[in-house]
């Protein structure tokens, strides 16, 4: 048990780690010098040496690099170079509104999900055909385009919820749904397949014979089933949540992780773009042991082994 | 990530048609007129754009109190005028910081915080005679030391500002009495008065400076204009409060003492469709950054008001040609390239009519505009033809291109992507169509990277820049588009000394008529030799809900003005 606790720790260090460098290597590999950039279309004699000496870009590339791994164990990101603010104020400040909104977002994709699947799966041609091509629409609908659909709808006509704002969870309200619909679309084809595939199998037709309710049947046996796939799209469906919330933070105007680390790509912001790549190594290690503990509660057969 | 970006684009274009639908039927109001801008409108605008300011409607009189959100399209990276570069930046910067001297919409300037100025015979030594009630939002007093610590600041190169090239020729400051200041020169600036109206030059409490780091904005970040810096929520909105205080607004405002409003919330709202449908809903007030397709929404509407800012302080959109390097060293095929193609149609059509085609360098509300250059140049594809089949592209490729020696004729046109805005990449695309069609010539438009355009500046090997400059004055404009030591010729050896050399003159000329002669003769030279090919005078729109009162534009920036005026009716 421990030793398979110790060696996760292990690992995603070493993911850590990996990502930063390539990160790191990746960012100085693009073309054009990071004082160069940031001297943008300012030009006087000595202007790219103050901002280098101010970075500390004059080091060499291995200087640079070493300086910046013994930081991060210190705890210190640096500080921005366009922002001009601690790497750890600026990514602080907008972790918890994307973390809100991707949880939230996930959260209703599966309610969603679920469901659809429940209420669906095996049942009359024309609902699931009506689904499945909902599902469809949702699943190959940019996620920009659904946003602003959305919002013209409840925010411009109807008025019910704001364009943005961080106050009340009213604002929360039409985001989460643009970020959700397209996952659940994804996922409910996913779990109906899934769920028609057990319902076929024998010991469906066992526990039927027990005289146990349709419902039960669905939502206690054959769901448990047809999760397994479903969770194994779960890295997907992070990595998704993550991408969407860069689109529907910008279209909604929300503060959050995407805006600013989109911005920092751009402009060779190497300290922001460095602790964003950690942060997102440091989600991926956490999700996917998450994951893995989910396959133990759904599947008592792993459990055994 | 990459697809997810060219569908915004695709879907931008969408979204505006379903807006309109949107209003349409909250509205109640017949289709036909939201399909095209009617020709009220289009007479506003039109107006607008000669006259560079809007006649206003009366308004009654202001009252005080209220507050209002204004939806903003794009947050500044840095709140502090000294560092900031995006045009966006500067218009917010207004609303905290105030400047020595303001500009007028006719180009002379207006007191500020400086109650009268005077220039030594040389062009040397300029002296302002500084208020001696102005406060700090921080409590600290303002004076001649306060002026000095800025411009010493901004002038310091470890500092690595973004105001220091307005500091080209500035030497030293000296404080003469507590509240007289003398700014000196190495050599005569013609254009240093100017820059000292600038917001970039904007005066913030030395407590404040010596604090270090105020590009976070919020209280930090003192100045002593009329609304008090609150607070900042990144991605989200910066709000101000009145400055109860403040009776030392600019010469140029409509009126003296405090603000009229009690608080201005900025709300970031990056995407145009969002902006005009918060403000359809009344979710906010005021919004700027109105797109062309947009515009039909607010003009002529009873609910709503539509401005269009003069273009006149920043430069038109320009193509800019890099002529030392081939083919673009030689003036016809330069030539070719400016006239092979229909400017007017093109603007047009992805304008709806909004902005007028450039004829010149320097915005046509501007006094230091070359009237002489209307009509002078463009449109010529049988002449274009001459020109490249006398230049030696005679040959034809397979798609069609001229080649000489079997080389085709291409130019590459570099836009580095945080710049693309509003449209522009769609209006270039239409004169890479048209001169292929016309004159066989392949302009071919490259969307980079901001890291390869910096490659490509520092090597001197960019081939055509678009750009629109930033506010300043036109010599100091002209200078840094084309002058020797400008952000696009600094690293090229050998640049046009006929241009270079005229532009220094300017730059020293603080004679007015002289001036002014020296930039007209520049910015013909620049299109007749087409280093230059302007392209459509870019201007600000705002659009706001009936009772948001007293809104105007900054001259010295084209943008809108603070909100110093503004004033909601009861």
């Amino acid at each position: 048990m421990w030793s398979r606790i110790i060696s996760r720790l292990l690992t995603s260090l070493v993911v850590a780690w990996a990502s930063v460098t390539a990160a790191f290597l990746a960012l100085h590999a693009l073309p054009g010098r990071i004082q160069d950039i940031l001297a943008g279309d300012l030009e006087y004699p000595g202007l790219r040496e103050a901002i280098a000496a101010e970075w500390g870009l004059d080091r060499s590339l291995p200087a640079q690099y070493l300086d910046f791994l013994l930081r991060i164990l210190q705890g210190d990101f640096g500080t921005s170079y366009v922002l001009r603010q601690p790497v750890t104020e600026v990514v602080g400040s907008q972790l918890m509104p994307t973390v809100q909104l991707a949880l939230l977002g996930g959260i209703l994709a599966v309610i969603i999900a679920i469901a659809l699947a429940l209420l669906t799966a095996g049942r009359g041609r024309i609902s699931r055909q009506i689904a499945s091509f909902l599902e469809l629409v949702f699943a190959s609908t940019p996620v920009f385009w659904l946003g602003i659909l959305l919002l013209m709808a409840f925010s411009f006509t109807l008025r019910w919820f704001p364009v943005s704002g961080a106050s009340g969870w009213q604002s929360i309200v039409l985001p989460s749904l643009t970020l959700a619909l397209p996952t659940a679309g994804l996922l409910a084809q996913v779990l109906r397949e899934a769920m028609e595939k057990t319902l076929d199998q024998p010991f469906v037709t066992t526990v039927r014979s027990r005289g146990v309710g349709e419902l039960v049947i669905r939502a206690r046996h054959v769901l448990r089933h047809a999760l397994l796939p479903a969770v194994t799209l779960g890295g997907w469906l992070i990595g998704g949540l993550l991408g969407g919330a860069v689109i529907t933070e910008k279209v909604f105007g929300r503060p959050g992780l995407g805006t600013v680390t989109l911005g920092a790509v751009l402009t060779h912001d190497v300290p922001v773009v460095l602790a964003v790549v950690l942060l997102a190594a440091f989600i991926h290690v956490a999700a996917s042991t998450l994951l893995d503990i989910l396959y133990l509660l759904i599947d008592p057969r792993l459990r055994a082994q | 990530m990459k697809w997810q970006l060219y569908a915004i684009d695709h879907f931008r274009k969408c979204e505006t048609l379903l807006l309109r639908l949107v209003v349409k039927n909250t509205n109640g109001r017949s289709p036909m007129r939201k399909i095209s801008i009617s020709p009220r409108t289009a007479i506003v605008i039109a107006s607008v754009m000669l006259g560079g300011q809007l006649a206003q409607a009366q308004e009654g009189k202001p009252v005080s109190g209220g507050a209002i959100t204004w939806g903003v399209a794009t947050e500044p990276s840095c709140f502090d005028p000294h560092r900031a570069s995006q045009q966006a930046a500067f218009f917010v910067a207004r609303n905290y910081i105030d400047s020595l001297v303001g500009k007028k919409t006719d180009g002379s300037f207006a007191p500020w915080l400086a109650t009268e100025w005077s220039i030594s015979p040389d062009g040397k030594e300029y002296t302002y005679k500084l208020r001696e009630d102005v406060v700090f939002h921080d409590g600290e007093k303002f004076d001649a030391a306060a002026v000095k610590a800025n411009y010493d600041f901004v002038k310091k190169p470890e500092n690595a500002t973004n105001a220091v090239a307005l500091l080209q020729y500035f030497d030293r400051a000296e404080v003469v009495s507590p509240y007289v200041v003398k700014l000196i020169l190495t050599q005569p600036d013609s254009t240093f008065l100017e820059s000292t109206s600038n917001v970039k030059l904007g005066i913030i409490s030395p407590k404040a400076l010596a604090k270090g780091d105020l590009c976070g904005g919020g209280p930090l970040l003192a100045g002593s204009g009329p609304f008090v810096f609150e607070r900042y929520s990144r991605g989200q909105s910066a709000v101000f409060v009145r400055n109860k205080d403040y009776k030392w607004g600019p010469g140029y405002a409509a009126h003296t003492g405090p603000a009229y409003l009690d608080r201005v919330t900025l709300r970031f709202l990056p995407e145009a469709a969002v902006r005009a449908g918060a403000l359809t809903s009344g979710q906010v007030d005021l919004i700027e950054g109105v797109q062309p397709t947009d515009v039909a929404l607010f003009a002529d509407q009873a609910e709503f008001k539509l401005l269009t800012g003069p273009s006149g302080a920043s430069t038109s959109f320009t193509f800019n040609i890099n002529y030392t390097i081939p083919p673009a060293d030689d003036v016809r095929v330069r030539r070719a390239l400016r006239d092979g193609f229909d400017l007017e149609p093109l603007v047009k059509q992805v304008y709806l009519g909004t902005v007028p085609r450039a004829w010149s360098i320097i915005g046509p509300a501007n006094p230091a505009y070359n009237k002489a250059l209307v009509g002078a140049w463009g449109n010529n594809i049988a002449g274009a033809n001459k020109l490249l089949d006398e230049a030696g592209w005679t040959g034809r490729d397979s798609e069609g291109f001229r080649t000489k020696n079997g080389v085709r004729l291409k130019i590459d046109v570099g836009y580095p992507q945080p710049y693309v805005r509003d449209n522009r990449e769609v209006l270039i695309q239409g004169i890479q169509a048209a001169l292929r069609k016309n004159i066989g010539f392949d302009l071919n438009l490259r969307i980079i990277t901001a890291g390869e355009y910096a490659k490509n500046n520092a090597n001197g090997n960019w081939t055509i820049y678009p750009n629109t400059d930033n506010p300043s004055d036109p010599a100091r404009e002209l200078w840094d588009m084309l002058g020797s030591k400008g952000f696009l010729y600094s690293n090229i050896a050998n640049p046009d000394p006929q241009i270079t050399g005229l532009i220094d003159e300017a730059l020293r000329s603080t004679d007015v008529a002289k001036k002014r002669a020296l930039t007209d003769e520049i910015q013909k030279l620049g299109v007749d030799q087409a280093f230059i090919v302007p392209m459509f005078a870019p201007s600000w729109f705002l659009a706001a809900k009936n009772n948001v009162n007293g809104l105007s534009f900054e001259a010295g920036l084209d943008s809108p003005s603070s909100a110093y005026d503004f004033w909601l009716a009861k």
